[in-house]
């Protein structure tokens, strides 16, 4: 049996998702685009059934691909039940989706989520509302798992004898005469294939002429006029206004208003975080909050898992970790290479994909908060006109902001972000955020080689990245990630508190993901450049002599345009792997920090942390872009922009200070 | 006049829509359909978008956006200082509320005088004088 989950956004579908299935459920992609796709079971009676959470619709157009993905899973896998979430506190535009779905399908339970809510709105009369639709409808507080078995047993026992939605008898007429046309050429179901004919529906008309049904479209085509004549308005104005007389006269025959007037907590609320002079501020503040409490929570665990596997210097004595043990333990009774291999590689790998969890965890605590508690539309509400400049819309502003402090969790977040082409733009861009790793990074060669002005120096490079990003934001919007300009149509819900049981399921289906998918990637990474810097036979592991000194040995020409050594080369490709080994290497290759400081002149050391800035994120960031696109060409693409954008502003930089002979 | 014009507090009645394609669909799916009624309820920051109140809930929509949807003004009865007269041009509500609106005198066409201010205001008709309560008298809308 297959059950499949339909409804608005912001009405509790995925929580009635996650009391259906429990943690009984797999996220991944639909097929060919990066819209999320959640699956799960439940057992009713000792029946497994499967249970399809659709993506959240305002209604079954062929404009955006929710609503295709939706409505094309609805006539595909012609699911035995659907259940349409509705938020029951705003009956009256949840039920314009009913009318859409009693088209496609006649087996619809109606799940009346957030009841209590909308008991403070208006008295509805649950049986009345049975009778006049002729489907089972479930009265249900979702978030407290009221009405959850009632909503199981609707689902295998309920009966459906639904009522049509009835047009003007001028339309009606026009669909039937259209809909015997379709059945013949053997399109099911007919009523809606021949509604959404007249409506100039883009998807079926394309499939019918791909069909060759040149008589349809022509008959669909006079009717049409007929019915824009007969209205005097254009066909979709009049289909939608029919629904929607629909949708009010059922609200108002089963609802009855309760006055309660005054201001509405949200409204309250509202009036102080979107307030013309505070809004920004305050989402500023928030944000800072959040990153200090993920670091300072995240900070003692990431020490741990590193001291935990990498062990440790103190005082100059190195106390052994988890991969110095083992390796000496496995060198005892296999050859040395496939130790070094398995615990040098495999297992380093291993820990850094465990060290990214506690960062990525909380990140996502963060994320999800914003998000189910509704200030995250706010946050779209208050930042649009400013985003919107770089091609994106409001919320675009969370994943850069998150970049700041992984990029990992931060790609995974342009999930928020509802329009393909804006979600790779944003994911193009994001990797030019500098995160927390690569700012530790700055800020210890900062104080090397600028002890005087460290702060101003990496001050200067964070606003570097901002000033890159606006302006690649811009080209990029309008030239490789230039969309059809989507309406922007949000809606503000009303705030609601989060459920620790949301939260916790969301935040953990996205370290899981990071776990399985980008894990994979990472270790295997960690394997190729344990290879580069172990081979040819015999080398010290990472030494001019290994591949890796070779490669850079040949980029070394190319490093001087900018003002790179070759160890910052060699440090640069270990960077890759992540960036705060670049310091370590760098220790390695040259010794001690007095060594580093000669190495380099200080506009050379400048030079190098803006390409670090700029340059090839590291491989978990990599992995996740992979991930959330599939798409190898994408990844490519990231990879080269990150190079390209990298040696330009580093040889701007070296070039314009060497002319006016600044820290030579 | 477009609803992009309207400043936060302000009342329309949707009149038509002119947009095509995408932005058509999804303001009618929204519910902003001919005569439905819109409240504009703050505007961001930088003064777009504007957030607006349509059938009980609230959606933020871009200056762009809202340049498609042209209106009239309406003023809810509740806002209407005392000692006015005015002429009722909707009703929003249901059959029952409409009838029962219409009892009392009030109905779409009917001319009014406040006699006091919202709220309870109170109301003279062609059928006598009323008082009305906040919630009824910001769902009666006026010219």
């Amino acid at each position: 049996m297959l059950v499949a989950l339909v409804g608005n956004p912001n009405t509790g579908k995925s929580t009635v998702f996650n009391a259906l299935t429990g943690m009984r459920q797999h996220v991944g992609n639909w097929p060919g685009v990066t819209v999320e796709k959640k699956e799960g079971t439940m057992v009713v009676d000792g029946k497994v059934i499967r249970v399809v959470d659709l993506p959240g619709t305002y209604s079954l157009t062929a404009y955006s691909i929710e609503e295709v993905i939706a409505r094309n899973f609805i006539i595909e896998e012609k699911p035995d039940v659907i259940v349409h979430v509705i938020d029951a506190s705003n009956l009256e535009r949840n039920l314009y989706l009913l009318t859409e779905l009693l088209e496609l399908s006649p087996r619809i339970v109606l799940a009346l989520n957030m009841f209590d809510e909308a008991k403070k709105r208006y008295r509805i009369d649950v049986n009345k509302m049975r009778d006049l639709l002729g489907l089972p409808v479930v009265p249900m507080v979702a978030i407290r798992g009221e009405g959850i078995d009632e909503l199981k047993y609707e689902i295998i026992h309920g009966k459906f004898n639904p009522r049509r939605v009835e047009y003007p008898e001028d339309i009606e007429k026009r669909i039937e005469i259209l809909s015997d046309k379709i059945k013949q050429i053997g399109l099911e179901p007919a009523r809606w294939y021949a509604i959404k004919t007249l409506e100039n529906d883009a998807d079926v008309l394309k499939k019918l002429s791909g069909m060759g049904a040149k008589d349809v479209l022509h008959l669909a085509e006079h009717l049409r006029h007929d019915i824009e004549d007969i209205f005097g308005d254009d066909i979709e104005s009049v289909m939608a206004s029919s629904r929607y007389s629909f949708a009010h006269g059922l609200f108002h025959e089963v609802a009855a208003p309760i006055n309660v007037g005054g201001t509405t907590i949200t409204d309250m609320i509202d009036h102080v975080v979107t307030h013309k002079y505070l809004g920004i501020p305050i989402f500023i503040a928030i944000m800072y909050m959040s990153f200090q409490f993920v670091f300072l929570v995240a900070a003692p665990f990431q020490d741990a898992i590193d001291f935990f596997f990498n062990g440790k210097d103190v005082n100059g004595v190195h106390i052994n970790g988890l991969i110095d043990l083992s390796y000496a333990w496995m060198s005892t009774f296999m050859p040395d290479w496939l130790a070094s291999l398995i615990n040098h590689g495999v297992l380093r790998g291993l820990g850094a994909v465990i060290t990214f969890l506690p960062v990525i965890m909380l990140l996502f605590l963060i994320l999800s908060f914003l998000e189910d508690s509704g200030y995250l539309a706010r946050v779209a509400f208050l930042m649009d006109s400013i985003m919107k400049k770089i091609g994106l819309e409001g919320r675009g502003v969370i994943p850069l902001m998150l970049g700041f402090g992984c990029n990992v969790p931060a790609i995974m977040a342009t999930r928020t972000l509802k329009d393909e082409t804006e979600r790779k733009l944003s994911i193009a861009l994001n990797p030019f955020i500098p995160c927390g790793a690569r700012i530790q990074v700055f800020a210890f060669l900062s104080y090397i080689f600028f002890p005087d002005n460290a702060a101003l120096v990496l001050w200067s490079l964070l606003m570097l990245s901002i000033v890159v990003v606006f302006l690649l934001g811009i080209l990029y919007s309008k030239t490789l990630f230039r969309g059809e300009s989507q309406p922007f149509v949000l809606e503000l819900p009303p705030y609601r508190i989060p459920t620790l049981k949301g939260v916790s399921i969301h935040m953990w289906e996205k370290s899981e993901g990071f776990l399985k998918k980008a894990g994979t990637i990472i270790v295997g990474a960690a394997i190729i450049i344990w290879i580069l810097a172990s081979l040819p036979w015999g080398v010290e592991y990472g030494s001019e002599e290994s591949y890796i000194g070779m490669l850079a040995a040949v980029l070394a020409p190319l490093g001087v345009l900018v003002g790179l050594t070759p160890e910052a080369i060699i440090s640069l490709f270990f960077g890759f792997f992540a960036k705060e080994v670049v310091i370590d290497v760098l220790y390695v290759l040259y010794g001690n920090k007095g060594a580093i400081l000669a190495s380099m002149t200080p506009l050379q050391a400048y030079s190098f942390m803006v390409f670090m800035l700029f340059y090839t994120p590291c491989v978990a960031t990599l992995a996740t872009v992979y991930n959330e696109t599939r798409n190898i060409k994408f990844l490519l693409f990231v990879i080269g922009e990150g190079f390209l954008v990298a040696f330009t502003m580093a040889f701007l930089v070296y070039h314009i200070g060497s002319l006016m002979g600044v820290g030579i | 006049m477009k609803l992009s014009e309207l400043r936060p507090g302000e009342y329309a009645i949707v009149k038509d829509l002119l947009g095509k394609g995408a932005i058509h669909q999804r303001l009618l799916s929204m519910g902003i359909l001919p005569g439905t009624v819109i409240r504009v309820v703050r505007a961001s920051p930088f003064g777009d978008p504007v957030e607006y109140e349509i059938r009980g809930f609230f959606i933020s929509l871009r200056k762009q956006e809202a340049s498609y949807v042209e209106v009239d003004k309406i003023v809810p009865l509740g806002m209407v200082p005392s000692g006015s007269v005015v002429r009722i041009v909707l009703i929003d509500g249901g059959v029952g509320f409409i009838r029962n609106m219409g009892s009392m005198g009030i109905g779409v066409g009917e001319t009014v005088r406040v006699l006091r201010g919202c709220c309870p205001m109170l109301v003279q008709t062609s059928k006598g004088k009323f008082n009305i309560g906040r919630g009824i008298a910001y769902r009666i809308f006026v010219r």
